[in-house]
């Protein structure tokens, strides 16, 4: 669960404040920005009263009715202050119908302030972090060996917090395991560690952790979810899409290490750079991944429009952590960002030689270009063939109609074939005398033989037949959609309130105006935009970025509100470790696996996650971070720690995406009477696949993943919510993925976990949690064997019914009454809140 | 926002502690309820703004959209105006679908139906509807509803989240959150999904019709459906019987108690109360998805499609049930209304299937006195163009897409019946008198709802998001 801003932190904020001198970005411009910028902000079209209050020039300027709303160092001749308090509900700021009326505690600080002399600073995240030093601790203490606690530490001394102790062995392999490749740890692992008494036994784990092919998926997870990825192309008619490869590369490159910079400027313009390679061109399938429409009475301009709204709104929350979604219609009422700069940033996507509006009349793989042909040497070696074979045959039959041709009198006189008769014209032809016969006559004459003749029709049907075996080798090679750009650019227009039909002024690609300047060395292309974002000295998009990972590893980012670092988002909780890590982060060359490594190893990630009823009412949201982050496991993780706990998880790396068990009956109630109403579930290996892998459609996505909060995937998305729901329950439950992974544990218990009852239940136990049960966990689980498993002999029919759900076959070695006892005690284990969450 | 709450109804001690033999579980679990502050999820209840005179809404959504000169736009005029040109005057150069745009003529089609006055406020239908005019007096027509979005995603986007493009939560989700859940046992939030009985074009729906949005996923609706399992994983396992299924819980939530005493996470509580609730939903949703306790009665009055699990009007029976327990949005939908050709046989089927139905559940929710304090909407995404679109003759053409206007009827929960409101020019092409649009639709069914719907606000992107976006006013004289 999360909650917006809890009045405690205002409180706390306040309390801070009133010791010192008020800071403008913490506590004046959230309160401006949320209450006074809709009317008095930089949106110039809905300003009231001439009035604007986002500029300190313009706010202490006297208005035409005569007043000034901010007389620097004078809050009693400030109209602001007198408008904020009286009563009179004409008059009152900000109107009562805005329901946002100011605390006393805050019109109290806007005095404070304008008596300091109402000084602005530009916003926070505008202006580029600088290194800060990195806190030393107070007299008598040790100084954290890493920076990012030395920070922690820091804040959480203001607050009078202490740091909670380092947590289990187990409790912590399970947490890095989980957080770094998305499964669990093996037995062995776990052993491994708890027994490592060694100098850098943590190092170790992260390492081989950082270092495994799984860490490239668990990464990927979250970049998919940014970049909207999906199987399908959304919308109404939703037909299948193949952008995998782009997904496989996302893989690769995070196991790889790419570094971010390099990693952004291929997403975006590898086809741009000086000769691309192959998996440079497929990266830019970042930006085809939006949602395309077929729907068959589309206006193709309304979605081209669309489309590359979407590129600007993803790459500016990606990048930039800015809204720029709210400036599609109008000037942004918070922040400084205009309409202009909208489009001005979305003639950078306009050049793409795609079309509004798929072709539905086209197979899957063409319908939507531009697109790469992933062909294999197999695929080229087998057309090449094909196009030789089709070649000859074409070379024959021009052979043979030169020679049909050559001696057409000949032929004539021995006698025309009537059976079939030629046509009434033919025969016109024929009757004539040869001198009367015009070219036209010979040719009437001529196609007649050739369609009489048997070599000549077998021959074409030969051909026909190579053309079609070289259309369908052609269209059996896996796409992958792409992005390029056209010859001659497309105009872009700033469209009034954002309707596709409404152009007004032309603009031409820039950068948005309140950010830093385009560099002058690079194109004004898509590849240039990809090196700004990128440039030293942007404040944002390291910052952005850091924080993103943060919050993949401690469940919130240091600033909450991971796509809004403008005037409405939150203030980070520690501006200073985010400034120091955005700057370490360029530093190291934007090395993602190093800040990573930074973050694990650090004693705030390490801490032990068990809280007090009093720590929870000191900071309910763990904002301060003394103690350890305890949250719910993703869609994917769940399913993947069932799979790999079974033994069942098939392991392979990458491919088309797969289709594992599905309820029945969800497609065709809401699908569209085509052949895609019905969902075909693999078999073998794909049903137990990696979870990413699944096949997400997005009219009708996975409802087990959706259920766990997977997101729609047809826009960016940076957070997703965490929620605890009875359909949870019920799919953990009873969803045949768990049935089977209960039972294929149980399976794994019976044959490896011991002799004796007691010695079987620690093992799962420690299997699944990654730690010992206690004796009172032992005995609930004991009591529900025995009671279970009488309860199964009694009735053995039952049992034959549980052991048969999935396709997997269940030991015929084992009794199945026992193994039926024992699925439900897996399920239980599968089902308890530790297994789920990461702790 | 606080996105949790407190339920009146928490578990029982009992269900808990039958059967459970772990001596600290058994402390720990008792500690536990003891505190009465078991945490639910399904809804943050905020303040009602008013005086509430809805309940609850079942919206009978027409997906496709029914062509309103066909069923409540009575038009006269036009039977002497069979193949005219469409008047550019009429037309004013306004967009078209890329299905009609490359047509040469934009023939006038005249409905070929019978029209009557009914109820004593007079309300037109036509002679496709007998049933749904036999409640003329519940209902309030509203014959210039209106939207921007030309094609069916966009449209049915927008009339489901008040904007076209993908993303925000949908009215139901927004009610889910505004409201909260009074049922116990059930979600608050329920999706009904029929398939036409005749042959049509059945036009494609989108969970994101009923999806959360940026809204807590907890307040995504719901999807019931025909067959064993009502709702998705509701049913044990074959083989787990429910005193096997309940000894198992009972462990479960001993070890997750234990586990709570030690490590305090107020989130164990929730997922302990959430496993109880999946307990209780696996006998309250197939109790209610059981329409075999139903008397004759009713499906008569439901007609003969009733008997058809799946139907449309089974599924008004659901509705119903779902209603008498306090579920807070149940939303129908019923496909195949996309009539570009072969509209008059096309029609006939669509209203065959949910005309009988329809007034059915006004009438029922009437005897059961659940009128009152429940909202019914019937209506798609946009209407249907007065030309034809291919071929017009006498008895056949097929109508595109018509964004400008359209009717609707809504009954019960503060609505006021009996009466029509708005009106169309003689080719019920555009609005001539007070318009509605989408958002004061929205709007209205909020304020019957007691919520004010520029007060119900999520903050999301730095910006306090509503259902009604910037737009929307209540349209007072719908009210009762």
């Amino acid at each position: 669960m999360f909650r917006w801003l809890a009045p405690w932190f205002y409180a706390a904020t306040l309390l801070v404040a009133r010791a010192a001198r008020v800071d403008f970005n913490r506590d004046i411009r959230p309160v401006l920005s949320d209450t006074c910028f809709r009317c008095h902000g930089p949106d110039a079209g809905s300003r009231k009263a001439g009035l604007r209050l986002d500029q300190r020039e313009a706010a202490l300027t006297p208005l035409k009715s005569g007043s000034t709303a901010i007389v620097a160092g004078d809050p009693e001749r400030s109209a602001l202050i007198q408008r904020l308090q009286t009563t009179d509900p004409e008059e009152v700021m900000p109107p009562p119908d805005v329901h946002k009326p100011l605390t006393t505690a805050q019109v109290t600080l806007f005095r404070q302030w304008i008596t300091e002399g109402a000084e602005y600073a530009a916003h926070w995240a505008f202006i580029p972090p600088s290194r800060p030093a990195i806190p030393t601790p107070p007299s008598g203490e040790v100084a954290a060996a890493n920076p990012i606690d030395a920070f922690i530490r820091a804040q959480q001394a203001v607050h009078g917090l202490r740091p909670s102790p380092e947590a289990d062995r187990s409790t912590l392999i399970r947490r890095w395991t989980l957080d770094l490749t998305g499964l669990p740890p093996t037995p062995e692992e776990v052993r491994a560690f708890v027994e490592d008494r060694g100098p850098q036994a943590a190092e170790r784990v992260v390492d081989r952790l950082l270092a495994s092919p799984r860490f490239g998926e668990r990464m990927a997870s979250d970049w998919l979810d940014v970049a909207r990825f999906a199987d399908s192309n959304g919308y109404q008619v939703d037909r299948d899409r193949e952008l995998w490869a782009w997904r496989d590369w996302v893989i690769a490159a995070f196991n790889r290490n790419q570094p971010f910079d390099a990693f952004t400027v291929e997403q975006i313009a590898g086809d741009l750079l000086p000769q691309p390679t192959l998996e440079q061109r497929v990266a830019t399938g970042f930006h085809r991944n939006h949602m395309i429409n077929e729907e068959g009475g589309v206006i193709p301009e309304e979605f081209l429009a669309e489309y590359c709204a979407d590129r600007v709104e993803t790459t500016a929350t990606v990048w930039l952590g800015l809204t720029f979604n709210c400036a599609r219609c109008h000037d942004h009422k918070y922040d400084p960002v205009s309409q202009r700069d909208f489009y001005a940033l979305l003639a950078f996507f306009h050049n793409v030689p795609e079309q509004g509006v798929g072709d539905y009349g086209a197979n899957i793989r063409r319908s939507t270009p531009p697109f790469l042909k992933l062909a294999s040497l197999d695929d080229e070696a087998r057309i090449a063939g094909l196009q030789a074979t089709l070649a000859n045959g074409r070379a024959s039959l021009t052979n043979l109609d030169a020679a049909l041709a050559g001696d057409l009198l000949e032929w004539e006189h021995r006698g025309v074939p009537t059976n079939p008769a030629p046509a009434a014209e033919v025969l016109a032809a024929l009757a004539r005398t040869r001198d009367q016969r015009t070219p036209d006559d010979q040719q009437k004459i001529l196609e007649f033989r050739r369609s009489v003749s048997p070599e000549r029709v077998a021959l074409v049907r030969r051909i026909k037949e190579i053309e079609s075996a070289i259309n369908a080798a052609d269209l059996a090679i896996p796409v992958t959609l792409v992005m390029a750009e056209m010859e001659k650019p497309r105009p872009t227009f700033i469209l009034r309130r954002g309707a596709y039909d409404q152009p007004g002024e032309a603009v031409s690609a820039a950068t948005p105006e309140a950010l830093p300047g385009f560099p002058a060395d690079v194109p004004l292309n898509r590849l240039g935009l990809a090196r700004w974002l990128v440039s030293p000295g942007h404040p944002l998009t390291a910052r952005v970025t850091v924080n993103r990972f943060w919050q993949s590893f401690f469940g919130h980012g240091l600033v909450r509100t991971p796509g809004d670092f403008g005037s409405q988002g939150e203030w980070p909780t520690h501006p200073a470790l985010l400034d120091w890590l955005a700057t370490e982060f360029v530093d190291s060359g934007w090395d993602v696996k190093a800040l990573v490594r930074r973050m694990v190893l650090s004693a705030t990630y390490r801490q032990d996650s068990r809280t007090t009823p009093e720590a929870l009412a000191a900071d309910p949201e763990n904002r301060w971070l003394a103690r350890g982050a305890r949250f719910r496991l993703s869609a994917e993780a769940i399913r993947d720690q069932a799979l790999a706990l079974g033994g069942l998880m098939a392991g392979r790396v990458g491919g088309p995406s797969v289709k594992p068990y599905h309820p029945p009956g969800l497609y065709e109630q809401v699908v569209a009477g085509s052949s895609a109403n019905t969902y075909e579930q693999d078999h073998g290996e794909s049903l137990y696949r990696r979870t990413l892998y699944t096949y997400w459609k997005r009219s009708v996505p996975n409802p087990s993943l959706l259920m766990f909060d997977m997101p729609f995937r047809e826009t960016c998305t940076v957070r997703r919510s965490r929620t605890t729901t009875p359909l949870q329950a019920l799919n953990l439950l009873n969803d045949p993925t768990y049935v089977e992974a209960a039972r294929a544990l149980a399976q794994r218990i019976l044959r490896e976990g011991g002799e004796t009852a007691q010695a079987r239940l620690s093992a799962g136990f420690r299997w699944v949690t990654a730690r010992s049960p206690k004796p009172a966990e032992l005995a609930v689980l004991l009591s529900g064997l025995r009671r279970t498993e009488t309860s199964f002999r009694k009735n053995p029919s039952g049992a034959a019914e549980i052991l048969s759900v999935g396709e997997s076959r269940f030991d015929a070695g084992l009794d199945p009454a026992e193994l039926a006892a024992w699925t439900l005690v897996a399920s239980t284990l599968l089902n308890l809140d530790e297994t789920v969450t990461r702790e | 926002m606080n996105t949790e709450r407190t339920i009146q109804e928490g578990l029982t001690r009992r269900q808990f502690l039958r059967g459970s033999t772990a001596g600290v579980g058994l402390a720990a679990l008792a500690t536990l309820l003891g505190a009465g502050s078991q945490r639910m999820l399904g809804g943050s209840p905020v303040p009602a703004h008013r005086l509430p005179r809805a309940r609850r809404v079942i919206w009978l959504t027409q997906a496709g959209a029914p062509s309103q000169l066909d069923l409540f736009d009575h038009k006269p005029g036009l039977k002497t105006r069979f193949r005219e040109e469409l008047p550019d005057s009429i037309r004013r150069g306004q967009r078209l679908t890329g299905m009609t745009s490359g047509q040469k003529n934009f023939p006038v089609a005249p409905s070929p139906f019978a029209f009557r006055q009914h109820g004593p406020g007079g309300t037109w239908f036509s002679e496709l509807l007998p049933h749904t005019a036999s409640v003329a007096d519940e209902l309030c027509v509203i014959r210039s509803l209106h939207t921007e979005a030309i094609n069916h995603d966009p449209a049915m986007t927008l009339l489901q989240t008040g904007s076209q493009v993908a993303g925000r939560p949908s009215l139901g989700s927004w009610l889910s959150y505004g409201l909260g859940s009074v049922n116990a046992n059930l979600p608050a939030f329920v999706v009904l999904i029929s398939r036409p009985s005749g042959p049509t074009n059945a036009q494609p729906l989108h969970e994101r019709m009923w999806g959360a949005g940026f809204l807590p996923s907890v307040h995504q609706g719901v999807r019931f459906s025909p067959g064993r399992d009502p709702v998705l994983f509701l049913s044990n396992p074959t083989g787990v019987t429910d005193d096997r299924r309940r000894g198992m819980l009972d462990d479960l939530q001993a070890l997750n108690a234990i586990k709570h005493a030690e490590w305090k996470d107020p989130e164990i509580e929730t997922r302990i109360a959430q496993y109880e609730l999946a307990y209780r939903m696996q006998a309250a949703v197939p109790e209610l998805a059981d329409l075999s306790g139903e008397p004759k009665s009713t499906f008569d009055l439901y007609g003969p499609e009733s008997t058809k699990p799946g139907s449309f009007a089974a599924n008004c029976i659901l509705a119903r049930r779902l209603a008498e327990r306090d579920v807070r949005f149940i939303q129908l939908y019923h496909r195949g209304w996309d009539q570009h050709d072969s509209l008059p046989s096309g029609i006939r089927h669509q209203c065959h299937d949910t005309d009988q139905a329809s007034a059915a559940l006004v009438k029922d929710l009437r005897q059961r006195g659940l009128l009152d304090d429940t909202l019914v909407i019937w209506g798609g995404e946009f209407g249907r163009t007065v030309f034809s679109q291919g071929t017009l003759s006498e008895t056949n053409f097929g109508r595109d897409h018509h964004p400008r206007c359209y009717s609707v009827w809504m009954a019960g929960g503060g609505i006021r019946g009996g009466i029509t409101h708005g009106e169309t020019d003689d080719f019920s092409y555009n609005v001539v008198r007070d318009p509605v649009h989408i958002h004061d639709l929205n709007a209205t069914l909020l304020h019957c709802l007691g919520m004010d719907h520029e007060r119900l606000t999520f903050r999301h992107q730095g910006r306090d998001f509503r259902l009604t976006d910037i737009h929307g006013n209540v349209v007072k004289e719908l009210l009762a």
